[in-house]
């Protein structure tokens, strides 16, 4: 049988070649979306997490239908009410970026060897998804221009952070209430971006980094 | 209940949001005043946490709490005349953020869990940033965007940095709760690399929030641009908030045999911050950047006296302390000069000793007392760095440490004679008023009494706070 959590990190890893690549403001936040529910599934197929309770049960539900639902929901709306040209606008084109993510890959490949020595074996796919995860969300913060693409980046750095956080801790540390503060943390956090995006769009006319540029020294 | 200290504000906060604008400024108030008495309470012991697992009360804590807790008090009171003033529109956002932001930073000082603390200081990002862009000009809006984008990237590395130090547990299959205090109990037995990872991304992420350069970015354009209580607040209390999380990573990393380190890597960044303050003051245009420059130039100066230890470390405490005091009182006043003035630009003011008298010596004053003079607390604090720096034998420390003392004072005086003495018109947009003449008399004074006589308990808590460290006053 197929390993079921290996083929989840392998979607993951799609959505976030795709998601490099993608010139849709549309199809970005879908992506994201997708990415939002294949990481919050990571924990449940991990061997180490066998046994759930039922807080766990309905913190991961929930989990998902933040991920998976009401955050992308948020950025849809907040696409639809600030992007006039929907184009994604890269400072790096698609093709560089996509080479990039191909990089990204190879590179956390040879951490996650380098590492393999101090790290509890078994999880090494886990831990190249969460790092290529992480420093693509960083690239997508500095390559676009599009002030909600980097909200996007910060989320999809979040997702890193947060399959990292399963692939090396044990889950009796941190119990769910503590990750459902994260959660709601990044969900809060989500929509105070939002509404500072949509008072950017009206006091600018446009969602571009590139207008931010009043204050300097 | 010790969690009430933050449940309090949080709870009032949010019903000020709903109730009319009248009774939100009595809300504030009457919520200061009670956050005021529960820190009180807190510091005699009265106060148990219900949630062992994820709060208690260190000294360190319970330090950082009360400083805010005051300056808190006397900055709601400016604030309730200055949104007279201003005319505020959304006035109950405003309030009910300012009790919101009390509430997480009550929780960053009482948390005890890494994650809950991680969480405490990304909600204090959260809750302030409506603060900034209160009045909705383009560069207010800016200002929030880099400091929501910046921060909160800077946060997430810091959970990263969290999750090595469960990491360094982990690997070691050591078996005891995730708290600082039971980490503390087992540092020795911890992993040194995975725990030198993790202080590198928590200093990354929290010296971010903290402003120590080169992530110091948003710190002036957020400052600068947030309405004056705002910026007090920013400047007195949520600098000192973040800085707490690096502390407690420090205080794990000195306990782990790996104080080294750690120390060495706060001496770094502290000189950095410092010499990039004193550039940017040297020439600045506008007064509310240049206080804000001075923040991270403080919180330099906060980060070498621990990177130092010893009686330096006592030091830092204290010029935590007495910079709290006097840099919100400075931010009150520049909220004065503002109103007066209707400019940040330095070029716009002028004559502020024959305008704006009470300002002026409120302004002036605290001006020498971040410089260091006495009889302002942060003279002793910087004394005792200093000397602290020659004890230790950290020679080329305390050059650096001095040539950016001098430097920041050179720009700073500069620039605020030219406020004070310049030749000016004599339009005022705004006289001053008592309401917001007192607060930074008040705060100023405190910091002077602090000077002069210090309460044996806060000085038993200091004592407690940096005993762990190996600090003490006798070196």
């Amino acid at each position: 049988m197929i390993n079921l959590s290996d083929a989840i990190l392998v979607l993951i890893l799609l959505s976030v070649l795709i998601s490099l690549e993608s010139n849709r403001m549309m199809t970005l936040v879908k992506i994201m979306g997708l990415q939002g529910v294949m990481v919050s599934l990571v924990p449940l197929f991990l061997e180490q997490h066998q046994a759930i309770g039922s807080g766990g049960i309905i913190f991961f539900q929930i989990m998902i239908l933040i991920k998976g639902l009401l955050i992308p929901g948020l950025l849809y709306f907040a696409v639809q009410r600030v992007a006039i040209k929907r184009e994604v606008e890269p400072l790096i084109g698609y093709h560089a970026s996509l080479f990039f993510g191909l990089i990204m890959i190879l590179v956390s490949l040879f951490i996650t060897e380098k590492l393999q020595l101090t790290l509890p074996g078994g999880h090494s796919l886990l831990l190249i998804t969460a790092i290529t995860t992480l420093g693509a969300g960083l690239f997508l913060m500095m390559s676009r221009t599009k002030a909600i693409t980097q909200v996007i980046g910060y989320l999809m750095l979040e997702n890193g952070i947060y399959l990292i956080g399963t692939a090396l801790t044990k889950q009796s540390h941190t119990r769910y209430v503590v990750e459902f503060g994260v959660l709601l943390d990044v969900l809060v956090g989500v929509m105070i971006m939002g509404i500072i995006l949509n008072n950017i769009n009206r006091a600018f006319d446009d969602v571009d980094t590139a207008l931010l540029g009043r204050l300097k020294d | 209940m010790l969690e009430f200290v933050f449940l309090l504000p949080i709870v009032m906060g949010g019903a000020a949001f709903f109730l009319p604008v009248s009774l939100g400024r009595g809300i504030l108030i009457v919520a200061a005043l009670l956050h005021l008495q529960l820190t009180v309470m807190g510091w005699l012991g009265k106060l148990d946490p219900y949630f062992p697992d994820y709060f208690s009360s260190s000294p360190e804590g319970l330090l950082v709490l009360l400083v805010t807790s005051f300056i808190f008090l006397f900055i709601s009171i400016y604030a309730i005349s200055y949104m007279n003033e201003t005319e505020m529109q959304s006035e109950h956002i405003f309030i009910s953020c300012m009790l919101l932001f009390l509430g997480t930073m009550s929780m960053v000082t009482l948390a005890d869990h890494p994650i809950v603390l991680w969480i405490a200081i990304e909600a204090t990002t959260l809750v302030s940033a409506p603060l900034i862009f209160i009045n909705r000009s383009k560069e207010a809006l800016e200002a929030t965007w880099k400091y929501v984008l910046i921060c909160s990237v800077g946060i997430a590395l810091a959970l990263l940095g969290c999750f090595f130090i469960t990491l360094a547990m982990d690997i070691k299959e050591i078996d005891a709760p995730l708290t600082f205090s039971s980490l503390n109990a087992v540092a020795g037995q911890l992993d040194p690399i995975w725990l030198k990872a993790g202080f590198i991304f928590i200093m990354i992420g929290f010296g971010t929030k903290m402003g120590l350069a080169p992530m110091h970015t948003w710190l002036p354009d957020a400052h600068s641009q947030a309405p004056s209580p705002a910026s007090a607040l920013l400047s007195g209390a949520l600098l000192n908030c973040a800085f707490l999380g690096i502390y407690k990573v420090h205080v794990l990393m000195h306990v782990a045999g790996l104080g080294a380190y750690s120390s060495n890597i706060l001496i770094g960044f502290g000189l950095v911050s410092m010499f990039v303050a004193g550039i940017f003051i040297l020439n600045q245009p506008d007064y509310k950047r240049l206080l804000a420059y001075s923040s991270v130039e403080n919180m330099g100066v906060i980060a070498i006296g621990v990177g130092i230890g010893g009686i330096a470390l006592y030091g830092a405490i204290l010029h935590l302390i007495h910079h709290s005091l006097i840099k919100s009182s400075l931010f009150l006043s520049a909220g004065n000069i503002l109103l007066g003035f209707g400019s940040r630009l330095v070029k716009k003011t002028g004559n502020l000793a024959r305008l704006f008298p009470k300002t002026f010596v409120a302004f002036f004053a605290g001006f020498a007392g971040v410089s260091g003079f006495p009889p302002f607390g942060i003279f002793i604090s910087e004394l005792l760095i200093i000397m602290g720096a020659f004890q230790r034998g950290r020679f080329v420390v305390l050059a650096g440490f001095i040539f950016c003392l001098t430097l920041v004072f050179a720009g700073a005086a500069r620039i605020v004679m030219r406020i004070s003495f310049a030749n000016a018109g004599e339009d005022v947009l705004v006289e001053e008023r008592m309401l917001r003449i007192i607060p930074s008399y008040v705060l100023l004074l405190t910091s002077i009494g602090l000077f002069l006589w210090m309460p044996e308990t806060i000085f038993e808590v200091i004592i407690d706070t940096i005993k762990v460290l190996g600090g003490s006053v006798n070196g």
